[in-house]
């Protein structure tokens, strides 16, 4: 064709170099959607999917596994979400760490490890994260991805210019994906609405009495190191925080203010009249001061930036030279944990939850967190 | 919605290659398919 008149030869050579980069960076952007193993110990009563509480979800990338253990004698209902946000990820590894250790004596507890497992499938553009992280246990090396704060865009698109969510406030556009400004939920909503659809009739058909969802965040932001509550779990939240500062973990508390909503901890004390709380832990690799992305900066912690930070007084926990390593992050997320429930059972002995091989908090400080997972089915 | 999407993605994606054939210049055939293969791997929904 004349109106082709261009080099043929170098536009074939090119096309055919951008199809290889095209299959190469596509390839390793869908080896995202491989899920990382999870063993669960041999406590584990059932392990269920969300869409078997609402159908809805069923055959979406929205769909995510729920790890049930029923104790022998009847307590509380627990339920502990970890993965809300895939780029937080001390909340993914303290739920995985549960379901391969804990024997539920009494009670009922339901754990979701990959809450928004949409968001587990790619990872945040132009941020230069790594797409996964390493643990390594005494028979071979755990890897776990590095997600997203947000809802895939290709699996839930367009982003509307302002978000009003199922709780009537409105947010920034892509908060539409953010699963914790998503609650309670719509059943013919978006993608990340009916997750929390989902999750709503989770709590509802499982008769959930206590919900702690796990999160991390910046050192620089003020809610860090904190039980975030809600006001029917005001005084479970301030037994905890007596127990845990007991323990010497510094944490503090913060209510949950009843004009922000769409967050796990105001709509499932809303909407399901549920205890609810919310913990953050301080994760550098989650905030806007780090130097270079990396997947050891994840596990270790460790960052010259936010040591400048804190010397300058900029931040809101301390930071020194040996940085806030996972196994520091989750060790603060079990010792929450366990003082919340600890504090239930002083609050009314029959609603009690009774869990044998509790992970020592003191312990995955000390050996790390890699002893204490599976590697067997 | 994700029928119009794609049918968008496609017709710019033809229109760059469209642009790479008609082109003399080699750096400027570069620079269109550098856009090309952000193109792509949104067509094929990898990205």
């Amino acid at each position: 064709m004349k109106i082709l008149e261009g080099n043929k030869v170098s536009a074939i050579l090119l096309l055919l170099i951008s199809l290889v980069a095209c299959i190469l960076s596509g390839l390793r952007f869908l080896s995202m959607h491989q899920k990382e193993e999870i063993f669960p110990c041999q406590a584990l009563s059932e392990k269920k999917m969300l869409s078997s509480y609402f159908p809805g979800l069923k055959n979406t990338n929205g769909d995510t596994e729920v790890y049930v253990f029923q104790g022998e004698e009847k307590g509380a209902n627990l339920l502990i979400l970890g993965g809300t946000h895939p780029n937080e990820p001390a909340g993914l590894v303290t739920s995985v760490l549960l379901i391969e250790t804990i024997d539920v004596l009494r009670g009922k507890v339901c754990i979701i490890p990959r809450a928004n497992s949409s968001g587990f499938t790619h990872s945040d553009p132009q941020e230069g994260n790594p797409q996964r992280f390493d643990i390594e246990t005494p028979r071979g090396t755990r890897s776990f991805r590095l997600g997203s704060r947000l809802t895939n865009p290709v699996h839930q698109w367009p982003d509307p210019t302002v978000y009003i969510n199922p709780a009537g406030q409105k947010l920034s556009s892509m908060e539409i994906r953010n699963l914790n400004r998503c609650y309670p939920g719509r059943k013919k909503g978006f993608l990340t609405e009916k997750i929390a659809y989902g999750i709503m009739q989770l709590i509802i058909k499982e008769k959930v009495d206590l919900g702690l969802d796990l999160h991390e965040s910046a050192p620089e932001y003020p809610v860090i190191n904190a039980l975030v509550f809600h006001e029917n779990s005001a005084e479970l939240a301030a037994l905890a925080l007596i127990e845990l500062q007991g323990e010497g973990f510094d944490f503090r508390l913060e209510a949950s203010p009843p004009n922000l909503r769409g967050l796990s901890h105001r709509e499932w004390g809303d909407e399901a009249r549920v205890m609810a709380i919310l913990l953050e832990t301080a994760n550098a690799s989650h905030g806007r001061l780090k130097g270079k992305p990396s997947s050891a900066l994840v596990v270790e912690g460790r960052d010259k930036n936010y040591v400048k930070a804190y010397k300058l007084g900029r931040l809101f926990v301390p930071f020194e030279q040996e940085g806030i390593p996972l196994k520091l992050r989750v060790a603060r997320h079990l010792a929450a944990v366990r003082a919340i429930l600890r504090s239930l059972q002083e609050l009314d002995p029959q609603k009690r939850i009774e869990i044998a091989n509790w992970p020592s908090p003191s312990q995955v400080m000390e050996k790390g967190i890699g002893p204490f997972l599976n590697s067997t089915k | 919605m994700r029928f119009f999407y794609h049918l968008i993605v496609f017709y710019l994606s033809l229109n760059l290659i469209w642009y790479l054939f008609r082109e003399k210049k080699f750096w400027s055939q570069a620079s269109a398919v550098l856009v090309l293969i952000i193109f792509l791997l949104r067509l094929f929904l990898a990205k």
